[in-house]
């Protein structure tokens, strides 16, 4: 089998999953669950303005759809940032994202804005903020040293800490009722969505293409820098383009859905021991199989508790943790 | 800072009853607390309480056969537990919202997140929101509700027992002749407090106290240092306070003898609920730590 074969394969599989479990989500919920009737609901079969149907077009729809796009978005920018990095701890809010855009979306909510577009729009931009400090420190670095990644690393790391300690103090400076709104983002939460905000999520459809299209030069950069550039890689011009483009994707998710933990850095480790290094590969099965993950994930934090919902980032790692210890030892073995 | 209830209240209240009671229910635009303008049905059967306090007044007026979803925490009455649930009113569950089919949605501006609000109004349920910040202010959202409920009078006889209550205490208290210093304890481990606009704050000068909490901050935090520099003559602990029961409460006051409000047992636990919430129960509270603060006005009673 030729190695476009295997990739298309791959991909067709994943695809199947998503579709199913996208159908799952749908059909399930706080208010029941209702298989046959979500699949009439969904071919047009059914009066479009009863209850379920409101239900599931207004609401749960929505909500599987944005799952889809942070597991998936979180789980390719894991990807990119391990490789490019050459870390296996690195994860997509490594580069200080994370930390910005919760002091950009705290901020927001002390303010009082609404959630949709003050609490995003606020969140973008810290997360940009911050984005814009790493990589003009990694480009100034970039060409003098082949170490850089570290430099790289080592920025984020130290913004995100910085940010922590912004993000306690503002916590701990706020009114009681509010809080509560602010452990919930910063937990993840994908409940805020409303279908009328979903054509946003279309910006990171290109880069997931750019993202594919440079599969081949990521595989070369783990072989290190010296060596990619022997290939006739643009070492420079291609890490912070990757930079960029993977930062923006995140920083987008994160100002819709707080800050979702785990997936970013479980998947892509998943998926490299089951399909091996190749990022032709890898890129495809991450982005579908973290947008199934998610959209489970979320399925299992709407409908476990009795009353209310869980924040999906709490499943995210219960599940996330165990299954990965189970596959490295699986690997060890 | 007292309250002085206006007559013309009173008035404006029973004038509004009696509109009702020719049958001309309100319906169309009306414009609630906060000023948001919506259309409500003629006579609202399926309505859902977004808060524990207004599950409440619901109940005060009568109208809880009207009454088909209430959040989490919706205690009291206890036959509000029986309801359905939707989640908690700071986690709302917009799916079992939509499933109950409601005609209209009560919301309250300090508690329900105003995203999920307009999410619920997206989906085309009208979403009536109250904003009481102190008692007059409960008073009308109690007094609104009843137009919007169709319990114009039992709305106007509810709010003139709570005036009378409440001017019956105001009245009792003017003979004190010394205000002691209270100190509400709303939470143990870390020690918070509450300030100005907040009901308690309301609650505590009404019934003839200091608040050693006034100031701008709502919900100040204090360390046993500044309590010992403030020496509270009267310590009240909420019930919910840290988690921890009654005893426990008032164990960890005990040892600070050098407080005049420990040595002279002045150290007393209150329940929660009657202070918390805006409803018709805060006059309760009222009563009871003006007994608590004035105990030689009110050993009549």
């Amino acid at each position: 089998m030729s190695f476009s074969a295997k990739i298309l394969l791959t991909s067709l599989l994943l695809s199947i999953v998503l579709l199913l479990s996208s159908i799952i989500a749908i059909s399930a919920g706080s208010s029941g669950t209702h298989f046959l009737e979500t699949l009439s609901v969904l071919t047009g079969n059914s009066d479009p303005d009863s209850v379920t149907s409101t239900i599931i077009w207004q609401i749960r729809l929505p909500r599987v759809i944005l799952a889809a796009f942070v597991g998936g978005t979180l789980a390719l920018g894991g990807l990119v940032f391990q490789a490019l990095l050459r870390n296996p701890l690195a994860e997509p809010y490594i580069l200080g994202i994370s930390g910005g855009s919760a002091i950009g979306a705290i901020l927001a909510m002390l303010i009082g804005l609404s959630y949709f577009p003050g609490v995003a729009i606020f969140s973008f931009a810290g997360s940009l903020l911050v984005l814009v400090f790493v990589t003009t420190l990694a480009g100034t670095t970039l060409g003098n040293t082949m170490h850089s990644k570290d430099s790289l690393l080592l920025g984020g790391v130290m913004m995100n800490a910085f940010c922590a300690a912004v993000i306690m103090f503002l916590i701990s400076m706020t009114r009681s009722f509010q809080v509560q709104h602010i452990l919930y983002w910063l937990m993840g939460d994908l409940a805020t969505i409303q279908k009328g905000q979903l054509s946003i999520l279309l910006l990171v459809l290109p880069c997931f293409v750019i993202i594919f299209i440079l599969a081949r030069p990521m595989n070369l950069l783990l072989l290190g820098r010296e060596t990619a550039a022997a290939m006739g890689i643009n070492v420079k011009n291609t890490i912070l383009l990757l930079l960029v483009i993977t930062s923006l994707m995140v920083s987008i998710i994160v100002s819709l859905s707080g800050l979702v933990g785990f997936v970013g850095l479980v998947i892509p480790h998943i998926f490299r021991m089951v399909l091996g290094p190749d990022h032709r590969l890898l890129v495809p099965s991450c982005l579908l199989g973290g947008a199934s993950y998610l959209i489970f994930c979320d399925l299992l934090a709407r409908v476990l508790p009795s009353s209310g919902e869980l924040p999906v980032g709490i499943i995210t790692a219960l599940i996330g943790a165990p299954l990965f210890i189970i596959l490295l030892l699986r690997d060890r073995a | 800072m007292f309250i002085h209830i206006p007559r013309t209240h009173i008035i404006l209240t029973l004038v509004l009853s009696f509109m009702l009671q020719n049958g001309d229910i309100l319906a169309g635009p009306v414009t609630d607390q906060v000023g948001r303008t919506l259309v409500v049905p003629e006579n609202p059967s399926r309505v859902i309480a977004l808060a524990p306090s207004i599950t409440e007044i619901i109940y005060d007026l009568g109208q809880e056969r009207k009454l088909i979803g209430v959040t989490q925490y919706s205690t009291y009455p206890s036959e509000a537990e029986l309801l359905p649930r939707v989640g908690s009113y700071v986690r709302l569950d917009i799916e079992k919202i939509v499933s109950l089919k409601p005609d209209l949605c009560i919301a309250i501006k300090d508690g329900n997140p105003k995203h999920i609000v307009d999410k619920i109004v997206a989906l085309n349920i009208p979403v009536y929101v109250i904003d009481p910040r102190n008692l007059l202010q409960i008073m009308d959202a109690i007094t609104r509700l009843g137009s919007l409920l169709d319990a114009g009078n039992a709305a106007a006889v509810l709010v003139a027992d709570m005036e009378k209550r409440i001017e019956q205490v105001q009245t009792l208290v003017k003979k004190a002749r010394y205000k002691p210093r209270v100190f509400f304890q709303i939470d143990a481990e870390p020690l918070f407090s509450a300030g100005d606009n907040t009901f308690i704050h309301e609650l505590i000068e009404l019934a003839g106290g200091i608040n050693t909490a006034a100031g701008e901050d709502p919900y100040p935090r204090y360390s046993w240092e500044d309590i010992l520099v403030l020496q509270p003559e009267i310590v009240l602990i909420s019930s919910m306070a840290g988690g921890l029961d009654p005893e426990n409460l008032i164990r960890s006051w005990k040892k600070w003898n050098q407080l005049s409000a420990v040595n002279n047992d002045q150290v007393f636990v209150v329940e929660a609920d009657l202070f918390d919430r805006p409803s018709p129960r805060l006059v309760d509270g009222l009563e009871a730590i003006a007994a608590i603060i004035h105990p030689e006005l009110f050993t009549k009673k």
